[in-house]
Formats: structure tokens, C-alpha cells, sequence
């Protein structure tokens, strides 16, 4: 490093001293308000915390409530899992089919680019009241449409069953956010490679698989661990709608760690809740990331 | 030359003359931080309202009112409070876990001579401003859950009025009486939660006193036969299920709408309903939530428990404000502007119909022994136990168990109710 400033001119040092002094408040941001509650919180977890009184080493008590006599720690873990392997798929399927779409020219476009668009930038709290409005047993919009074609239609929130893929359906609503990310990809994939496969005889079907498929995947990759950690993330459905229910049913890990922190005053436990979930969210990064290397295409490969 | 050195001298003597007389008139004026929240009860007009009467009284006195979204202020206060430091001089301190860090009111109040605890609604005083032997705070009004019932409902119905003597058993017969299904009219609403009211007319308790036992208390022979009679209740088909009232209810406070529309023939709602339901001009009566006779009569109470926060720099000024607010004047204001009624009975008596009988009614219900002599004294109730517990409720309310299931049930639920308060018991005390 000092071998490197040194062979460095003058002209070059000053830049890189004037890159580094612009860097400084990004620096310090990141070291008090990011690495700093990151150590309090790993500290935390292995401490006793009612967040009132100092909190008490108690060593891995925590972690040896959560992983072998804690049956709620479980119940969140597994309706959080379910939530992403229902959620994740159709979230990436969907917001797919809808970049497509939306990439169709046809006049009037962009309005429609914004129609959809507009769901992600509403606040949840207000999202998640009309959707408890539309999916209303009685009086819902949804239960009266089914019943007018003769089908009766669930409890929705209000059912063990059928809770969890209610908040799913939910969050569907919001692919139009993704739907723009992966409107970038495609509008980034060059037309002559479409333009060249319709002279060697490829269909639509031939093209997407072909080209549109894998000149995605980047994007892809890129909706896949946003979505995937958005996921784990679901919090608000919870909190507004069901608190956890019923029976458990829409239990959320990060409900669960609400509740034992700002509830339950386990500000320590909730902790170490924070803590396996990132600690989860990473493992599954990294196995993504090492698969990756298989299905993802970049230019320069 | 020396007529420019003179003015400058006379100008920096002036300027030094201003500024020490500024400091010192801040010095004398002080600035007290008050953290609140709005909502019906407690008007942001209201609050303003007895600022401004307040600073009119005391001139050497400043109050920074802060309203804080209600959905956050339990987060705001905790951290603020565990951060110890940087928290309001005055604010409403509504969490039991939070009353270490007040002041001890009880020097201010030995020494007040125009407020003492007797002012005060006793059990409200007990309830809602003593923690122990310490005076955590002043109530700043009070609030009650009661059944009002549509009268024009049952006199349509041709069923008699319920009176307060009635027991939980004849609620689900004159629940059913009014029901009418053909116009999509329901009798009465649900509890919300259970181990409220109703459950403790029963004498059903969730665990022991000494928070150490959940066997013998959650499964005792009152608490089944309250949760029976939820099972009861569910299935006569006179009650609105748990969607509708979520739907239907006005923001989570109780299904006032359903009430007015006369949908729902009783509801156990609150003072501020009360006072919708007077302006919307419904004819309606008032009865506490069914018990027994001759047994203990609970009733879900409530106030806001205003406090002095330990840390402040300016405790006999926060006093003074806190006693402003909290005495007869502020009570005052907040009446005339708000839901919730004054916690000094000689205040409450100049309510402008004090002398009707859904009033009386009222008043009578603020006499009962409240739910939170026994929940603010065991917070691992709310903590943590009633998760444990949540899903007996869940499944009777969902009609999925058979009356002959509602024991064992119950029973099944026994050891992690037990894990749970001996996780928490430790930590929160009990």
C-alpha cells in the first residue's frame, strides 16, 4: 500500500486524497449507524435486555432457548420459510410476465408502466388495509366475484389454511416494482440477436428461451436475492391484518422478534433472532451466489 | 477620533448589558418537553388548549408539546427511556415496564395544596397512578368498556331491556332474542380477548397470583366455563365473526359503525362511543358486561397515566404542569374537547348530562373493581403467556373444536403457558 502511494505522482495522490477525504462521511456513517449497531446487536444477543434496566451477560442462553425448547422460534421460522417458497416463485414469474408486457410497444405505454408501477411506492400500512377490505369474507371483493361465478369463496385472513397464501397474494400486488428492474434488462438486450434468430426460423417461444431467457438471468439473480430477502423480511401483512394468526398460521419470524422486543421487553432474545436471520439470509446468499456461476450469463462470458 | 472610540465603547457596554439580561431572562424561563399522543380521547386541540391556559398561568414557564404517532410511541419511549437519556420532561407514561424511570410524585403531592389522591376516582388512583408504594404519575381522565344496547332494536324485537344484574348465560339468550338474520342483524358482539371482564366475573384467572402456576388456574373449572361459554356464544350464530368486527369495527376500538347502523343490537363499547351514539341521536341504554350476582363485578377500565420522567432537569416545573394538566382545569378542557371523562369525580359532575341514565349508567360501571388490578400487576400476561394461549381462542372463535374439545384443549395448552411465564416472570417480575 505505502509502496503504491509512493510510486504514485504528485497529480495522483492528490486525487486520491481528495477521493478518500469525499469518502470520509460515507465512513463514518457506515461505522456509527451500520457497523456499530451490528456489534451492539451480536453483543446484545448474548445478553438478558429488558431495554429499561442494563442489559445482563448471560452467555448462549438465548441461542439454547431458541434451538431446543422455544416452540415459537420454530412456528415463525417455518411460516416464514413457506411464505418465501410460496411467495418468492410467483413474485419472480409474475413480475417477469409483466416486464414482457410492459415491453410490448404499443401506444400509451408509459401510462400503463406507471399503473403498475404504483402499488410499490404506496405505503403498506394503507395496502394492507384494502386487501383486508377485498378479501372480507361477507362483503369482500373478492368472495362476491367468486360468488356471482358460483364459487364460495375461503375466510381468507380469517382461515388457518388460507391466511399464509392470503398475505402471499399479497405481495404479489407489488411486482410492479420488479417488473421495472427487469424492463431494464430486457430493453438492454440487443435487438440485432432477435432480429438474426427470426432469419434462422426461431418462433417467439424459440427467441425467449434462446435469447430474452439467459441475457436475463443477471437481472434475475439480482430480483432473486432482493425478493428472497424482502421475504424473509414480512412484517407489516402480520402486523396489521392477522398479528401472527389465526392459530399461528401468519406467524412471521420478523412479527415474532417485533413482539419478543417491543412487547415481551426480550430485547436480548430478539437479538439473537436478528442475528439467525441474517445468519440464514446469508448461507442462502452464498449457495445462490456458488450456483450462480451455473445459470447466470454475463456479456463478458 | 474620540467621539467614534466613545460610541463604539457605549456600544459594546450595551451590547454586554443585553446579552447578560437576555441570559438571564432565559435563565428564568423555562422549557418543559412534553411528549404526547392524539387521538379522540386526547384531542391535539384539547392538549393545546390547556398548554395555552397553562403558560397563561405561569408565565416563566414554556411547554414544547410533541405529539408522536400512537403506532410508534411504545418504541419511541422505550429506546428513548433505555438510552437514558434525551427523554421528555412529561410524558405519558402508559407501559408498566416503564414506571422505574418516573418520579416519585409522592413529596410534590404532600406538599400541593390544592391536589391530593383523594381528588381522585380511588380505584383509578390505585390502578393507573400508583406502582407499589410510589406515586408514578397523575390519571389524566377516565375511559370504560360497558354493553350499550339499541333500544329500538329490542323494542322492534319485543325483548326486554337487559338490566345490570344480568349473567353472561342470559347475554347469549337475549343475543339470540334479537338476532334477525332475514335483515343481517346480529344480537351481540364477542370478547376480544380473553381473561377481560367477563372471564373474571367467572373468578377465571390465567395463573397464580404469585405468577408461578398456570396449572389449576388457566384449566380451573371458571376459567373452562368462560371459555365455554365463548364456545356457546360462537355457536348460537348471534354474533359477528372475528372478520366482521375487524372489517366492520371502527379502527380496532369496537364495532360502533355495526351499532349505529343497528346491525348489531348490543356491543360492548366505550365512553366515546357513547358520546357518537348521543350526537347520532340513537336511542340507546347502557349495562356493565354480564357477572354474577353476589360475586366480584369487573369492569375493562382504563386512563393515561401522565409521569415525570426521573432524569428531568426541571422536576418542580414539570410538576406544576403535570398537576395543571392532570388537575381539575386541564380535566376540564379535556372533557369538554375530548372522549375521555375526568378522573376527579367533582369534575365529572359537571358533565352537561350527567343526570341521564346512560351517564349514570356510565359512573356506576367506573365503581367496579377493574380488569387492570389484576393485568397491570402481572405483565407477563400481555407479554408473553397470552401467546402461549392465543390459539384456544383462536380455535373456538373459529369454530373448530366441539364444546366436549374446549377442556382438552385447554389442557393441551398447559406446559407452554407454563414455559412462558417462567421465561418471563424473572425478567418482568409478577
Amino acid at each position: 500500500m505505502l509502496s503504491t502511494w509512493r510510486a504514485m505522482n504528485p497529480m495522483a495522490r492528490r486525487e486520491a486524497l481528495e477521493g478518500y477525504t469525499a469518502l470520509i462521511p460515507w465512513v463514518i456513517g457506515f461505522l456509527i449507524f451500520t457497523t456499530f449497531p451490528i456489534i451492539m446487536s451480536i453483543y446484545l444477543s448474548f445478553t438478558e435486555w429488558t431495554i429499561i434496566e442494563p442489559p445482563t451477560w448471560i452467555g448462549l442462553a438465548n441461542y439454547e432457548r431458541m434451538f431446543t425448547r422455544d416452540p415459537l422460534f420454530w412456528q415463525s421460522l417455518k411460516v416464514t420459510l413457506l411464505f418465501v417458497a410460496f411467495s418468492l416463485p410467483l413474485k419472480l414469474v409474475l413480475g417477469l410476465m409483466l416486464a414482457l408486457l410492459l415491453n410490448i410497444k404499443v401506444p400509451g405505454m408509459n401510462f400503463f408502466r406507471t399503473v403498475f408501477y404504483l402499488p410499490a411506492v404506496i405505503s403498506g400500512v394503507a395496502v394492507a388495509l384494502m386487501w383486508m377490505w377485498l378479501l372480507q369474507p361477507d362483503t369482500g371483493v373478492a368472495n362476491t366475484l367468486l360468488a356471482a361465478i358460483g364459487i364460495q369463496g375461503p375466510n381468507w385472513f380469517w382461515d388457518r389454511d388460507w391466511a399464509l397464501p392470503s398475505v402471499a397474494l399479497m405481495s404479489i400486488w407489488k411486482v410492479g416494482g420488479s417488473a421495472i428492474i427487469y424492463l431494464a434488462g430486457l430493453q438492454n438486450i440487443p435487438p440485432h440477436l432477435y432480429e438474426a434468430a427470426k432469419i434462422d426460423g426461431a418462433n417467439r417461444w424459440h427467441s425467449f428461451w434462446g435469447i430474452t431467457l439467459p441475457l436475463l438471468t443477471p437481472t434475475l439473480f439480482f430480483q432473486l436475492l432482493i425478493e428472497l430477502i424482502d421475504s424473509f423480511k414480512v412484517f407489516t401483512e402480520a402486523f396489521v391484518i392477522t398479528q401472527g394468526g389465526p392459530l399461528k398460521a401468519t406467524y412471521f419470524y420478523l412479527y415474532y422478534f417485533y413482539e419478543e422486543g417491543f412487547r415481551n421487553f426480550n430485547m436480548g432474545y430478539a437479538s439473537g433472532l436478528a442475528l439467525v436471520l441474517v445468519v440464514i439470509i446469508i448461507l442462502i446468499t452464498v449457495f445462490l451466489n456458488f450456483t450462480s456461476k451455473r445459470w447466470v450469463y454475463y456479456e463478458s462470458d | 477620533m474620540r467621539g467614534k472610540s466613545r460610541f463604539l465603547a457605549l456600544t459594546m457596554i450595551l451590547l454586554l448589558v443585553m446579552s447578560q439580561l437576555g441570559s438571564a431572562l432565559a435563565q428564568d424561563s423555562v422549557t418543559i418537553e412534553w411528549w404526547s399522543v392524539a387521538g379522540n380521547e386526547l384531542p391535539q386541540e384539547a392538549q393545546e388548549a390547556i398548554v395555552t391556559a397553562f403558560e397563561a398561568e405561569h408565565p416563566d414557564i414554556q411547554v414544547n408539546l410533541t405529539i408522536l404517532p400512537e403506532s410508534g410511541y411504545d418504541e419511541r419511549m422505550t429506546t428513548t427511556l433505555g438510552a437514558g437519556e434525551g427523554a421528555p420532561d412529561v410524558a405519558l407514561f402508559w407501559n408498566a415496564n416503564w414506571y422505574a424511570q418516573t418520579l416519585d410524585l409522592t413529596p410534590y403531592l404532600e406538599a400541593d395544596p390544592d391536589l391530593s389522591p383523594e381528588d381522585y376516582f380511588e380505584n383509578f388512583w390505585i390502578n393507573w397512578a400508583t406502582w407499589g408504594d410510589k406515586v408514578v404519575g397523575l390519571p389524566l381522565g377516565v375511559g370504560a368498556n360497558f354493553v350499550m344496547y339499541n333500544k329500538a332494536v329490542f323494542d322492534e324485537a319485543g325483548v326486554d331491556y337487559p338490566t345490570a344484574d344480568w349473567t353472561p348465560e342470559e347475554y347469549i339468550e337475549v343475543a339470540k332474542a334479537v338476532t334477525d338474520t332475514e335483515v343481517r342483524r346480529w344480537g351481540g358482539d364477542r370478547p376480544r380477548g380473553p381473561y377481560r371482564a367477563i372471564w373474571m366475573n367467572y373468578g377465571a384467572f390465567p395463573y397464580s397470583d404469585d405468577s408461578t402456576m398456570v396449572d389449576g388456574y388457566f384449566n380451573s373449572e371458571a376459567s373452562i366455563a368462560a371459555y365455554e361459554w365463548l364456545w356457546d356464544l360462537v355457536d348460537s350464530g348471534a354474533t359477528p365473526t372475528p372478520a366482521d368486527i375487524e372489517i366492520l369495527g371502527t379502527e380496532g376500538t369496537g364495532p360502533i359503525d355495526l351499532f349505529l347502523a343497528g346491525r348489531l343490537a348490543m356491543a360492548t363499547l366505550n365512553q366515546g362511543h357513547m358520546l357518537i351514539a348521543v350526537d347520532e341521536g340513537v336511542d340507546f341504554g347502557i349495562v356493565p358486561e354480564p357477572g354474577f350476582v353476589d360475586s366480584q363485578r369487573f369492569v375493562n377500565a382504563w386512563s393515561l397515566t401522565a409521569s415525570i420522567w426521573s432524569g428531568t432537569e426541571n422536576p418542580d416545573e414539570a410538576y406544576e404542569f403535570l398537576s395543571f394538566f392532570a388537575g381539575p382545569e386541564g380535566q376540564r378542557i379535556l372533557m369538554e374537547q375530548g372522549t375521555l371523562f375526568p378522573a376527579l369525580p367533582a369534575v365529572l359532575d359537571e358533565y352537561e348530562n350527567a343526570d341521564t341514565d346512560y351517564a349514570q349508567a356510565f359512573f356506576s360501571v367506573l365503581e367496579d373493581t377493574q380488569v387492570a388490578e389484576w393485568t397491570a400487576g402481572h405483565p407477563c400476561w400481555r407479554g408473553a403467556v397470552i401467546r402461549s394461549v392465543q390459539d384456544v381462542w383462536d380455535l373456538i372463535n373459529l369454530g373448530e373444536i366441539s364444546r366436549d374439545e374446549v377442556t382438552t384443549t385447554i389442557n393441551d395448552y398447559i406446559d407452554e403457558a407454563q414455559a412462558s411465564l417462567e421465561e418471563c416472570t424473572p425478567r418482568l417480575g409478577g
